[in-house]
C-alpha cells in the first residue's frame, strides 16, 4: 500500500451568511503519495471550500485533516503557517506573484522564510527551477512584466521551491489559453511522474481532469465518486 | 549579506513606491526638526533668563529675618504654673547682622554642593550730589569672590571694579545713578546710611546691568567702607551668599542651610518664581506644538500604510498562504512604519540643527541680547529621534495589525 499524504475524515463545513447551509457533508478522502488527483464538480458544489480546509487555510470546519502522518486539525493559525510554508506549495487560477518583485524574488521568498538554506543556496534552487520549466530568462524581470502563461510556471515554481508533500491548485489552468493548459499540465504531469510530486487540483477543465491519476467528484457538498 | 526575508519585503515594498515614502518620512521630518528648533529656543532662552537673573542674584542668600515674637522665654520661667498668653505679636526687629559669619562660612564651605560663599554688608543709603537726593543701597563686597558669582567685569562701562578695593572711599555705581546725578569716574558722591553720618565717596567705576532698577539704587563698596557706613564692627555682616555647583538643588540645599544656621536662607527658585511659572508655560506651549505636529505626522504614516494595506491585500493573502504567519506580516508593515520613521528622523535632526544655526544668527540686539538665544543640546536631538520613532510605531502598529488579520481564503476567493 502506498504512502498517504493526506487524509482527511468526515469534513464538514457550514456558512452562516444569510442562514446555516451545509457546504461540505462528511467528507472522507486519502491522497497517497506521488498521486495527481482532481477534484471536479459543478460550481458552487464546494469543491474549492474543500480545497482551501484542506490547504490549512480555513480552519471553520469539524472532521480532522492529516498531512503526512500529522494532525493539523486544532493547531495555532502560527503553527498551520509554518506547515503550510514548508509542506504545501499553491498555485491559484490567477497566478498571484507579488509585483513589486522579481520573478526570482518571487520563487525565492517562502524558501527564505523557511529559512533552512543560505540566501545564495535558495537563489541557485530557485534558479534551478525557473530552468526546469523554461522561464530562466525571465529571472529577473518584475513578475508584472510577464505573460499570463510565464507567470503561472513562475508561480509553480514559486510552489515548488520548499519541496512541499502536496502541491494544490486552485483552477490552476482557469485563466490560460490551451497552449499554455497543455504546458502547465505537462508539467504538472512531470512532477507526478517524474518527481513523485503530489498535486490536488480543483478544475473545471474536464481535459485536464481526464488526464490526471484520479478524479474525485463532488456533488452539493458530498463526494459523489472517488475515482478509484 | 544576510538580511531577514520580512525586511527584505518591507523594504522593496518601500523602495516600488519612492514618492510615497519619500511624503510619509518628510511628515516625519518636519516634526522632528521642529522638535529639535523649537527645544533649542525654548532652552536658549530659558538659559538666557536663568543667567541673566543670577547675573544679580545669587543661588541661596543667607540672612537674619525678623521673627514675629513668641512665647519661648515666658515658658521658660521655672516653678511657674500659670498659662501665658501673648495677643497680637509683632515682628521682632533682630540684630540686623549675622552672629559669627566668618564661622558659618568655614562650617558652609564643608558641603561639597557649594562653590562659592561671600560675605555681604548691605546699607540702605540716600546718595547725594549737588541738591539732588536719590534713595538706594551700598552692597559692602569682596569684589574678587563678587567677581566670580555674578560677572561684576562683564558689566563695567567705565573704569576698574578693583579699585574699590584700592581707593580709600571707593564707590561703583549702577549706570542709572551715574545718569540722574550726572557722575563720571573720578567724581565725588556724598553717601548717607540711614543712621550714620555722611560719607564723601570718589566714583571709581560705573557698570550697567540688564536689569534697570539696579542700575539705579544698587552701588558696590569693599566690605570695610560698607561697616563704615554703617558705623558697624568689622564682623558685621548681613548677607552670606552661596553659589551652587548646581544650581537645580538650591531649594534642598537651602533647606539644610536653613536648618544648620538658624538663619532664613532663601533660594533662587523662591526669590524668582515668575521666572520658574514663566519656564512652564513655556514648556506647556513647546510640548503641546510639538504634540500636534507629531500627531499630524503620525496620522501620515498611518494613511499611508492604511492605503498600502488596501493596495496590497492580495499580496498579503498570498504570503500568508505561503506560509507567512501573522507576526511575519506584523513585522513586514510595521518595519515599514520605522524604516519611514528612521529616514524622516535622521533627516529631521540634521534639518533640525542646520534651522537651529541659522535661527541663532538671527540679529535681535535687545538691551544686552544681541543674538537670539538658542541652545545646542545633544540629549534634544535623542529625545527628538526617539520620540519620531515612537510616534511612527504607534502610527504604524494599527494598519500592521490589521495587515496581519488579513484571512487569506476570503481574499484569495474574492
Amino acid at each position: 500500500m502506498a504512502e498517504i499524504a493526506l487524509h482527511a475524515s468526515n469534513i464538514s463545513k457550514f456558512f452562516y451568511d444569510p442562514v446555516k447551509i451545509p457546504v461540505l457533508k462528511d467528507i472522507s478522502i486519502d491522497v497517497n503519495k506521488g498521486e495527481f488527483v482532481s477534484i471536479v464538480g459543478k460550481s458552487g458544489c464546494g469543491k474549492s471550500t474543500l480545497l482551501y480546509v484542506l490547504s490549512t487555510m480555513d480552519t471553520d470546519y469539524t472532521g480532522e485533516l492529516n498531512i503526512n502522518g500529522t494532525k493539523v486539525t486544532g493547531k495555532s493559525l502560527n503553527d498551520l503557517a509554518r506547515i503550510r510554508n514548508s509542506s504545501i506549495g499553491f498555485v491559484f487560477q490567477f497566478h498571484y506573484l507579488l509585483p513589486d518583485f522579481t520573478c526570482l524574488k518571487n520563487v525565492m521568498i517562502p524558501a527564505l522564510r523557511l529559512g533552512k538554506l543560505s540566501y545564495k543556496e535558495v537563489e541557485e534552487k530557485a534558479y534551478e527551477k525557473l530552468k526546469m520549466f523554461g522561464v530562466e530568462e525571465q529571472a529577473l524581470k518584475k513578475a508584472n512584466k510577464l505573460s499570463g502563461g510565464q507567470q503561472q510556471r513562475v508561480a509553480i515554481a514559486r510552489a515548488l521551491i520548499n519541496d512541499p508533500a502536496i502541491i494544490m491548485g486552485d483552477e490552476p489552468t482557469g485563466n490560460l489559453d490551451s497552449k499554455n493548459t497543455g504546458i502547465v499540465f505537462d508539467l504538472f504531469q512531470k512532477l507526478s511522474k517524474e518527481y513523485g510530486q503530489t498535486i490536488i487540483t480543483v478544475t473545471h477543465d474536464e481535459d485536464f481532469a481526464n488526464k490526471s491519476d484520479r478524479i474525485i467528484e463532488m456533488t452539493d457538498g458530498e463526494v459523489s465518486s472517488h475515482g478509484k | 549579506m544576510k538580511i531577514n526575508v520580512n525586511t527584505e519585503i518591507a523594504l522593496t515594498y518601500l523602495l516600488s513606491r519612492p514618492k510615497q515614502t519619500i511624503v510619509a518620512s518628510l511628515g516625519v521630518m518636519f516634526g522632528i526638526s521642529m522638535f529639535i528648533f523649537m527645544q533649542s529656543l525654548m532652552k536658549g532662552t530659558n538659559d538666557y533668563f536663568e543667567k541673566s537673573s543670577f547675573s544679580s542674584t545669587p543661588h541661596i542668600k543667607l540672612y537674619n529675618e525678623n521673627i514675629v515674637a513668641n512665647l519661648h522665654l515666658l515658658n521658660s520661667l521655672p516653678n511657674d504654673n500659670s498659662v501665658k498668653i501673648l495677643t497680637n505679636p509683632k515682628q521682632v526687629q533682630q540684630n540686623q547682622g549675622l552672629t559669627n559669619p566668618y564661622g558659618i562660612i568655614n562650617s558652609l564651605y564643608k558641603n561639597p554642593e557649594i562653590a562659592n560663599i561671600t560675605p555681604q554688608v548691605t546699607a540702605q543709603v540716600l546718595y547725594t550730589s549737588g541738591s539732588v537726593q536719590i534713595t538706594g543701597t551700598v552692597a559692602g563686597v569682596n569684589i574678587v569672590e563678587e567677581d566670580k558669582m555674578f560677572d561684576v567685569k562683564g558689566n563695567m562701562q567705565q573704569g576698574n571694579f578693583l579699585d574699590i578695593n584700592r581707593v580709600n572711599n571707593g564707590l561703583l555705581i549702577g549706570k542709572g545713578i551715574a545718569d540722574k546725578l550726572s557722575l563720571h569716574v573720578g567724581d565725588n558722591i556724598t553717601v548717607r546710611a540711614g543712621t550714620g553720618s555722611a560719607v564723601i565717596m570718589r566714583v571709581v567705576g560705573i557698570y550697567a546691568t540688564t536689569i534697570k532698577q539696579i542700575d539705579e539704587t544698587k552701588s558696590y563698596a569693599s566690605l570695610i567702607q560698607a561697616q563704615n557706613l554703617l558705623g558697624k564692627d568689622r564682623s558685621y555682616v548681613t548677607d552670606i551668599k552661596i553659589n551652587l555647583k548646581d544650581y537645580n538643588n538650591a531649594p534642598k540645599v537651602a533647606r539644610d542651610i536653613e536648618t544648620i544656621t538658624g538663619y532664613k536662607a532663601e533660594d533662587w527658585v523662591h526669590a524668582n518664581e515668575q521666572l520658574k511659572a514663566a519656564f512652564k508655560i513655556r514648556a506647556i506651549i513647546l510640548n503641546s506644538v510639538i504634540g500636534v505636529i507629531l500627531l499630524v505626522a503620525g496620522f501620515g504614516i498611518y494613511n499611508i500604510l492604511n492605503m498600502t494595506i488596501y493596495e496590497k491585500i492580495k499580496e498579503i493573502a498570498i504570503l500568508k498562504a505561503e506560509g507567512f504567519s501573522g507576526q511575519a506580516v506584523t513585522s513586514i508593515f510595521l518595519q515599514q512604519a520605522i524604516y519611514i520613521g528612521l529616514m524622516g528622523g535622521i533627516i529631521g535632526i540634521i534639518v533640525g540643527y542646520l534651522v537651529t544655526l541659522m535661527v541663532s544668527r538671527i540679529y535681535i540686539g535687545a538691551g544686552t541680547l544681541k543674538y537670539l538665544p538658542m541652545s545646542f543640546y545633544i540629549p534634544h536631538y535623542i529625545q527628538a529621534i526617539s520620540f519620531g520613532i515612537l510616534t511612527t510605531i504607534a502610527a504604524g502598529f494599527f494598519p500592521a495589525r490589521k495587515a496581519s488579520k488579513v484571512d487569506p481564503v476570503t481574499i484569495i476567493r474574492g
